[in-house]
């Protein structure tokens, strides 16, 4: 099934745009990339894709390269000095690394680094340079990523950090990247707070106006007038990255060690047994189906699939002859693909069970009392302390484990504790070593220490939900509640206010008739053209799983009249959001 | 006992191509062929209209006025620095003097000329496929069968014949990739090349043999289901499992029940199912036919995984080690130069270095 959404856009941008804009019959090309354009081009183009279009060879333009002088070469860079030197220095010798080049920008040029090429050998040889405006890394359908994983630390560190305007352009532009790919010009609000949030916004604002003016079909549409672009920071919603979710992707990247989406394990097949990974990205249906289910939904439906898959095929082995055998072997090589599938996320399921089963079952009802205020049965907490303290006390649970139930403990106590009750209980829980964790989420703007910095901050009224959850998966991220509001128009303006005054919401009809009638002559790819108003949330300093459910959830209750799209510079899991906070007070290593 | 091993032993290497199939690769090369005529007229309007929305900007012109600016003056500065320029180089940056590459264009046409050839073969027989597709669907609505009939049988001979050119071809590709890497080494481009070219169009046939397979299954499918109706016209009800076993056994002694019966439309009905079941023994022989070439096929494709089409893996498995090497064999030249003995005969006897 092909992807939607956010990959196909991009995907068919880069395919289209880039790739089959230079291809010649019976030409080969080399397609050079560096380190961010490789991320985004893998994310949603598949090397038989790019081959399909005349790319023979994909190279890293960091790495030494010889020299395939019969070849075209297609440059697909960021404009960062490093890639441009790169770039340079291919025809820089008497004799040219490729026969021409294509040079494709992922955003816009710095006027330095521009006229740098124009003097070098390689303008001689360039046929084609344009700024394709795609500077971020398209996950998922619904979320991006700016792939910046140091963003927490530039952000919130406790030293202060000069590069931080030069980060916060970037970020912007990337921003302003994603809005003219989706060719919306949305409204753009912040959450009033930490002065980031404003600044940040109002740099998308000028980025954006300047796409604009290049573009002015940007935000085009009878519904895109409502479509909103929100600036959040983490320390919003700190709770929703450290809770154990039990939804399937959320579950899986918490528990299982899965680097760079790839799922390793080992198959015990007939025989013998190898190890297999596995990429866990759209490209599996069964995956999408999944990723968003409850574990024990999970384990049930993929059984249940597999069941019904073997009975209407007929491949039980048990009392089969020579017929069913020779049956199966017929229709075996497109099963086998099926097959596998299902194989693997039965084992994601399992390996994520065991690991629940060990430890985690018994802080989950902890953690989902404290982040709720409330027990399972709706009556609210009253001692805290006696439930967590067992916990604290237990040698076999991790470290990170019980700074997440500390942290829980703290934001349940809405107004923060004191510095010796904290100490006493860093000293029960015996993890001095990563105490830093806890002071250090100040620097997001959450109230830790009674009457310290941020005392007038307080974590946000909720919403009413009255959907039933699983007893240990009642926490709703904050966002969820924000989106819901924001779509209904209930976003309160004072707490997030406008960059700009907001178009008109009205719901009179323009003088183009309706949607559906009235643009057939425009040839548009369904990818491309969603008629419906977009809401975009950018969190500054990392997206948790939840969070990016929460966002499908939401259109899904719109039934598509909104699309929800959510982003951050990286994606989180506990583990990796952990470990950053705790290196937000040290000096940062030279290498990085 | 021995069919049975052969069956498992072919279970288990037909369970090593585990790859992921792209239907939409299939899809756009099938349907390439149909796409381009056709964007010649009514969608070119709305495709230029996409185009020519700047969603990226074009700056190659002011490109070239910067450069023209500056190629008066550039031009024969230029060739005086880059002479001076040689000597520093070596030590700042990597030039490619360093490192003689040798000149594999040869074998690169080699390579490309090799793939076009297959990926042309393979446009080929997926073209049959589709008559065979219009084939078997012109069966189900015509009862003159006997010419469609051979018709098909003859598709599915080329195909058949075709397929194995591929494979061969494809056998030797793989062979000639193995020899380039012996010689070039592994992550010389060629050989990656080589590699990614191989790659591709092996997941390509793959995929159209499956396209052959599903092509000939639902006809088998449809088959039956006609079997099934057409007895239940003559009388007798039969479940899809027992027309399974007729197939199987080549018992069609359930119809001899019947000859007796009344009138006309029993025996065209009978007939027809004649001539259906000897269809549908056809259809089993060509896909035994099939079934070797996916043995084969199973060979041929190693088990090299779906991370294989993932491009970040392509890209971060060629390595770089020549750095490394090149800073330190600098730095033993420096240390060497400085070495007090040279020093000394080099003040004695001044030497050119």
């Amino acid at each position: 099934m092909a992807p939607s959404g956010l990959k196909a856009v991009v995907g068919e941008k880069i395919l289209n745009g880039v790739i089959k804009s230079v291809k010649k019959d019976g030409e080969w090309k080399v397609l050079i990339v560096d380190h961010m354009s490789m991320r985004i081009l893998s994310s949603c183009c598949k090397m038989s894709d790019i081959l399909a279009e005349g790319v023979t060879i994909v190279e890293d333009i960091n790495k030494r390269r010889e020299p395939i002088s019969s070849l075209e070469a297609i440059y697909l860079i960021s404009p960062v000095e490093k890639s441009v030197r790169a770039l340079i220095n291919d025809f820089k010798d008497a004799a040219f690394t490729y026969k021409a080049a294509h040079i494709f920008f992922t955003d816009t040029c710095p006027d330095g680094l521009f006229a740098e090429i124009g003097r070098s050998r390689v303008s001689k040889v360039v046929k084609t340079l344009k700024e394709i405006n795609v500077a971020f890394l398209p996950y998922e359908a619904q979320v991006f990523s700016l792939d910046d994983p140091n963003s927490l630390y530039s952000f919130y560190s406790s030293k202060p950090n000069k590069d931080k305007d030069k980060i916060m352009e970037n970020l912007a532009e990337q921003i302003a990247t994603l809005c003219d790919t989706l060719k919306e010009y949305p409204a753009i609000r912040y959450r009033k707070g930490p002065e980031d949030n404003a600044r940040l916004a109002d740099e998308v604002y000028q980025r954006l106006t300047a796409h604009k003016a290049d573009n002015p079909s940007m935000g085009e549409g009878a519904d895109k007038a409502r479509s909103q672009l929100l600036i959040v920071d983490r320390g919003f919603d700190p709770i929703s990255p450290i809770l154990h979710e039990l939804t399937f992707q959320a579950m899986a990247y918490d528990l299982l060690d899965i680097k760079q989406d790839i799922y390793s394990y080992q198959t015990t097949g007939i025989g013998n047994s190898n190890d297999r990974e596995v990429l866990l990205d759209e490209d599996d249906e069964l995956w999408v189906q999944l990723r968003h289910m409850h574990i024990a939904d999970v384990t049930k439906k993929v059984t249940e699939l597999l069941r019904t898959f073997c009975e209407s095929k007929r491949m039980c082995t048990d009392n089969a002859n020579l017929k069913d055998l020779s049956q199966m072997l017929k229709k075996m090589p497109q099963y086998q693909k099926e097959l596998s599938m299902y194989s693997t996320h039965l084992h994601l399921a399992e390996a994520c069970m065991k690991k629940f089963k060990g430890s985690v079952d018994k802080l989950c009802e902890v953690e989902q009392d404290l982040a709720m205020g409330a027990n399972a049965e709706g009556e609210p907490l009253k001692d805290a302390m006696k439930s967590i303290v067992p916990v604290l006390l237990n040698n076999e649970i991790g470290a990170y484990e019980k700074i997440r139930i500390i942290l829980l403990y703290i934001f349940h106590k809405k107004k923060g504790i004191g510095e010796e009750n904290l100490a006493k209980l860093i000293q029960h829980a015996n993890i001095q070593a990563d105490s830093n964790i806890i002071t250090n989420l100040q620097n997001l703007g959450c109230n830790i220490i009674a009457g310290g910095r941020n005392a007038e901050q307080t974590l946000p009224e909720r919403r009413e939900r009255t959907e039933s959850t699983y007893q240990l998966s009642r926490w709703a991220p904050i966002i969820k509640d924000v989106m819901e509001n924001a779509i209904e128009d209930k976003l309160d303006r004072k707490q997030w206010p406008f960059i700009s005054d907001p178009a008109p919401i009205n719901t009179t009809q323009t003088a183009v008739s309706s949607a559906r009638f009235g643009h057939w002559h425009k040839n548009k790819s369904p990818t491309e053209y969603r008629s419906g108003p977009r809401l975009i949330i950018f969190v500054i300093g990392g997206v948790s799983q939840s969070e990016m459910r929460s966002a499908y959830e939401v259109t899904r209750a719109t039934d598509g009249k909104w699309e929800v799209l959510i982003g951050s510079s990286h994606i989180l899991t506990p583990t990796s959001f952990l470990n950053d906070l705790k290196s937000l007070d040290q000096v940062p290593n030279p290498d990085s | 006992m021995k069919r049975r091993q052969r069956l498992i032993s072919v279970e288990i290497r037909t369970q090593q191509f585990i790859q992921r199939s792209l239907l939409s690769h299939l899809y756009q090369c099938v349907l390439k062929e149909e796409r381009q005529p056709d964007r010649g007229n009514l969608l070119d309007i709305g495709n230029l209209d996409l185009f020519s929305r700047p969603t990226m900007r074009d700056r190659l012109s002011n490109l070239q006025e910067v450069s023209n600016s500056h190629v008066e003056q550039m031009e024969y500065a230029e060739s005086t620095v880059s002479d001076t320029f040689s000597n520093i180089d070596l030590e700042m940056e990597l030039p490619h003097e360093a490192v003689v590459f040798e000149d594999n264009s040869p074998a690169l046409e080699d390579v490309f000329s090799q793939s076009q050839d297959i990926h042309r073969e393979i446009q080929l027989i997926r073209v049959e496929i589709k008559r065979l597709r219009e084939q078997n669907s012109r069966m189900m609505g015509v009862t003159t069968m006997s010419t469609i009939k051979r018709d098909s049988n003859a598709i599915g001979a080329d195909i058949k014949a075709r397929a194995e050119g591929v494979l061969a071809r494809l056998r030797d590709m793989d062979g000639e990739a193995h020899k380039l890497e012996e010689e070039y080494g592994s992550n010389c481009a060629v050989t990656r090349i080589a590699r990614t070219q191989y790659a591709c169009l092996s997941n390509g046939f793959r995929d159209t043999m499956f396209d052959y397979n599903e092509a000939e299954m639902s006809h088998r499918e449809n088959c039956k289901a006609q079997i099934q109706r057409q007895m239940e016209i003559v009388g007798r009800e039969v479940t899809g499992e027992e027309v399974e076993e007729m197939i199987e056994k080549g018992q069609w002694n359930i119809f001899n029940d019947n000859i007796m019966a009344e009138g006309k439309t029993a025996r065209s009905a009978l007939s027809q199912i004649e001539k259906r079941h000897q269809e549908l023994v056809d259809l089993e022989t060509r896909i035994n036919g099939i079934h070797e070439i996916f043995l084969d096929i199973a060979l041929l494709v190693e088990e090299q995984g779906p991370m294989l089409n993932t491009i970040q893996t392509n890209v971060q498995k060629t390595d770089e080690g020549i750095q490394e090497a090149l800073v330190k064999l600098n730095r033993a030249k420096r240390h060497d130069k400085n070495n007090p003995f040279k020093k000394m005969f080099c003040s004695c006897f001044p030497c050119v270095d």
